[in-house]
């Protein structure tokens, strides 16, 4: 018999903050939050919205200056692990005596400090390669760090499927909970911002450019552009019931259900809104709920010209009359595409949204394609009876993945 | 290079590399015993002395270097620095 | 803890620096080949090491039907190869399946670092200009399993799991997992990794690469030997595997995965994690300690590993630690990273079915603190009930897969 899965705490470092009710207040109040590129202009980039978390300061968070041995993915990953600890009521006492267990999901990994590892050594001779900057060029290394430093003994997991990957540690520590593998697990995802990612997705054409034209990286935007790359790190605590009442945690929410697909032929006509289709549909089935009982969307939406489209496109098969109903959001409107953090990123805000029923707008959306002008787009913050969200995240590649939440469970009723 | 000049810049390598204030490195300091550090932090050290000092030490010099002196004492031999 | 439907291995297929293809490999690791010799893929000169365990005379078109090999990194080529020997090995008429319902999970270290180090090129020449799509479209780890999908034209989950040294066991135990619940009829699942000039340098700049032989637990011991290739499994529920007349190698009766949190690149002192990892990988598969008849070792060579995860063996089995044969194939191997426990675990199996396990070669000198029989340097006829599969990786991710033998009913 399957555990449920409930949320306990959520922590996050973004261009919005570190607070998840501000970040959800700024989100529904429209605020862009995102800096600018501007860094790489003499390599040939011009300036566009993305980039770092520049007020970012790891000392704040991990009160200590014996910093050198994490690379920033490691930092970040760290950072949000705490504020996640804190929001989830976790002592280091609880940690001396339980297992909790981490799931990251990430995109690039430590691509930053390998490129530099391998830089220093091209410059300099093998001798000049640093041994703390080695022990980072590991992909799963930010998860071994944010272990050490927390105390973290339990599964420790690190997984990378694209742009989707957070949701899908989301995904994949549920399955250890459901499956009694663990009773408490911290999962979602970290993508530092870095030149080597930024540098690689514009070549591949994937980003926005500058924001002269008014569509840029607006999602679902006729004249959308491509993504603004950000930086962000964000977690969820998951729990079983039976730890969640041990320790009279404040229930969140609740993880429903959950699926993923994938469609290498995704460019072709026949083949392009499958994968999206499948990881939906999975979801429901495996939340065991029809489309109906969604009340809103937090699409993975990010100014993508294939991406956005596509998506579009499978809400409308999956939702088949109840999507022209069910509200649609896109919070990276507002902080751009974070990669291995945007899935818990969403569900953060979604939970902030079962909490006060506010869901926010997608900022500066004005046009859609005419094939799915139909659905119900938020345009601007609505007020809903939200009690089931599903969040959807779509790759570069083909590759899709969906979750359903629910707000908090009657109380008492966690069995 | 007066051996002063050598002792700070260790201690200053080793601040950066693992956040230890420099007033707090005493110069007789073990790296383990008395810094706690370990053998990651310990290698980053001298790998960033050697950087610094712009020589390279072979794997027994790395390995025989223990303390904050041990330090000092290589880089002086190696750059042929004369006592202050 | 819940009880699950077994999973069948029922194909294997392994590209190593020994030998191609389950059969040559066996034959060779029997026989105590290795694979170690000068590094080519590039230049060591500035290095004091120059040694490393490469697979030679690879030829990727041999396994592609579809796509071009020249459209990918090399550990996707070597991913490749072992998933369509997995298949043809298993004999799964893939026309007769939901393909929506095989999926694909792969561990790894580096992912494709040739993509990585050609950028580091460019950008230290000065022509960055040079970094085309093909870096984003060729680098990032996932694409690995996403490439075998493709090729295969399998539509269920593709998933990497990049946890580094370990990352063979958590591709299968995931996959293992997927089987258990329903989400998936049949999945390729294990590991790949291909040779790496950063984590060559890396290893190099520990110290802790052997300059000639990699003798794990040996007296003598100097190091690993970096090396590369790819081990995938063909995994399904056994009751379907037996319903089509598959031949089962063996079942994954269970796993055990733990972190030490304690260092990231040196293990628990007193093996605490390691011997939790094993303590419940027998838990979860309803083994006691006693029932292990064989074990895998991560086995690197290096001192430290060596005599640690010998401390970890004793805390997890008592007194049967000293019944147990216990050998590492990365004697012959070399440390073939993200693909090496997947390597492992196809040895586990291929020892339950062929009866003979494989030696720890180059052991000449006991050492007082590996006390354990380690198989020395000639394999041996051991009939294998139960056998234990262990990998450690960098992070502190600590993993043990239980492989029983299977008797039809």
């Amino acid at each position: 018999m399957k555990q449920r899965v409930f949320i306990t705490g959520v922590g996050l470092i973004s261009f919005l903050g570190d607070s998840p009710a501000l970040f959800h207040k700024k989100l529904c109040d429209g605020n862009k939050g995102m800096g600018r590129v501007t860094e790489f202009e003499e390599q040939g980039f011009a300036s566009q919205p993305g980039g770092k978390v520049e007020a970012f300061l790891p000392e704040v968070f991990l009160k200590s200056k014996a910093l050198r041995p994490l690379d920033r993915s490691g930092r970040l990953l760290a950072s949000a692990a705490k504020l996640t600890l804190e929001n989830s009521n976790w002592t280091s006492q609880d940690l001396a005596v339980r297992d909790v267990g981490l799931v990251l999901g990430t995109m690039f990994g430590s691509m930053h400090t390998i490129s530099q590892f391998d830089r220093q050594a091209l410059g300099g001779g093998p001798s000049c390669a640093s041994p703390l900057d080695f022990a980072n060029t590991v992909i799963n290394s930010a998860a071994g760090q944010t272990a050490i430093w927390h105390k973290l003994r339990g599964i420790n997991s690190t997984i990378a499927t694209g742009a989707t990957s957070g949701l899908m540690a989301i995904g994949y520590a549920t399955d250890l909970i459901q499956s009694g593998r663990q009773t408490a697990v911290l999962a979602g995802g970290t993508d530092e911002f870095c030149f080597e990612a930024f540098c690689g997705l514009a070549r591949a054409g994937l980003l926005c450019g500058p924001d002269s034209t008014a569509g840029c990286s607006v999602p679902f935007e006729k004249r959308r552009t491509g993504i603004a790359l950000a930086e962000a790190s964000a977690l969820l605590m998951l729990e079983s019931a039976e730890s969640a009442q041990t320790r009279g945690a404040v229930i969140l929410g609740e993880v429903l259900g959950h699926s993923n697909a994938y469609n290498p032929r995704w460019k072709q006509a026949a083949h392009e809104a499958d994968a999206v289709i499948r990881s939906m549909r999975g979801a429901l089935e495996d939340a065991r709920l029809s489309p109906q009982e969604v009340d809103c969307i937090s699409a993975a939406a990010n100014g993508s010209i294939p991406g956005d489209r596509n998506e579009a496109l499978a809400i409308k098969a999956v939702f088949n009359g109840h999507g022209e109903k069910v509200l649609i959001t896109a919070i990276k409107s507002m902080i751009g595409e974070t990669l291995g953090a945007g899935g818990a990123l969403q569900a953060i805000d979604l939970l902030e949204t079962m909490r006060d029923h506010a869901v926010p707008g997608i900022a500066h959306l004005k046009n859609v394609e005419p094939e799915f002008a139909s659905l119900n787009f938020c345009r601007k913050p609505e007020f809903i009876d939200t009690r089931i969200g599903l969040i959807n995240a779509v790759g570069f590649d083909g590759h899709a993945c969906s979750l359903l939440l629910s707000g908090p469970p009657a109380w008492g009723n966690l069995v | 290079m007066d051996v002063e000049v050598i002792r700070t810049k260790i201690k200053q390598t080793i601040s950066r590399v693992t956040g230890i204030d420099v007033e707090s490195i005493a110069d007789a300091a073990s790296y383990e015993t008395d810094l706690g550090l370990d053998s990651l932090s310990i290698l980053e050290i001298s790998v960033e002395v050697e950087s610094q000092f712009k020589f390279h030490a072979s794997d027994e010099e790395m390995s025989s270097l223990r303390t904050v002196e041990d330090a000092v004492n290589l880089v002086r031999k190696r750059l042929g620095a004369e006592v202050a | 803890m819940t009880t699950f439907p077994a999973v069948a291995v029922t194909g294997i297929g392994i590209v190593t620096s020994i030998g191609t293809g389950r059969e040559s490999f066996w034959n060779a690791i029997l026989a105590g080949h290795c694979g170690f010799g000068p590094v080519k893929s590039f230049d060591t000169r500035l290095y004091d090491v120059h040694i490393g365990a490469e697979v030679s005379d690879f030829c990727p078109q041999d396994y592609f039907e579809d796509a071009d090999p020249a459209t990918m990194g090399r550990t996707s080529q070597l991913a490749i190869a072992a998933s369509r020997l997995a298949l043809r090995d298993g004999s799964l008429n893939l026309a007769g399946i939901d393909r929506n319902h095989v999926g694909v999970c792969v561990g790894t270290t580096s992912g494709e670092p040739q993509y990585i180090e050609k950028f580091d090129d460019h950008y230290m020449e000065g022509r960055l200009d040079r970094v085309g799509r093909e870096f984003v479209n060729g680098y990032p780890s996932h694409l690995v399993p996403f490439h075998i999908a493709k090729e295969l034209e399998l539509g269920g989950e593709a998933m990497m799991i990049p946890t580094a040294c370990a990352a063979g066991n958590y591709a299968i135990a995931h996959a293992c997992d997927l089987l258990r619940s329903g989400k998936a009829d049949a999945m390729l699942a294990g590991g790949a990794d291909s040779f790496s000039r950063i984590t060559y340098t890396g290893f190099a700049r520990l110290g802790a690469i052997a300059p000639t032989l990699c003798q794990p637990f040996d007296r003598n011991r100097k190091g690993m030997i970096p090396g590369e290739g790819a081990a995938m499994l063909l995994l399904e529920p056994t009751h379907k595997a037996a319903a089509r007349g598959a031949n089962i190698y063996c079942e994954i009766a269970g796993y055990g995965l733990s972190c030490d949190a304690h260092h990231m690149t040196a293990a628990h002192p007193e093996g605490e994690g390691a011997a939790r990892a094993m303590r419940l990988a027998l838990q979860q598969s309803g083994i006691r300690p006693e029932d292990v008849n064989y074990i895998s070792a991560h086995g690197t060579g290096t001192p430290t590993n060596d005599r640690l995860e010998t401390i970890a063996v004793k805390k997890a089995f008592g007194e049967h630690a000293y019944k147990v044969p216990i050998s590492s194939v990365k004697s012959m191997l070399g440390h073939t990273m993200g693909a090496a426990s997947a390597i492992e675990a196809a040895v586990c199996a291929l020892a339950i079915t062929d009866g003979r396990i494989p030696p720890t070669m180059h052991w000449q000198d006991r050492d007082s603190e590996c006390d354990l029989d380690y198989v020395p340097n000639t394999a041996r006829e051991h009939k294998v009930r139960v056998a234990m599969n262990n990998a450690y990786a960098f992070g502190g991710n600590n993993s043990s897969l239980i492989l029983t033998a299977y008797s039809r009913p």
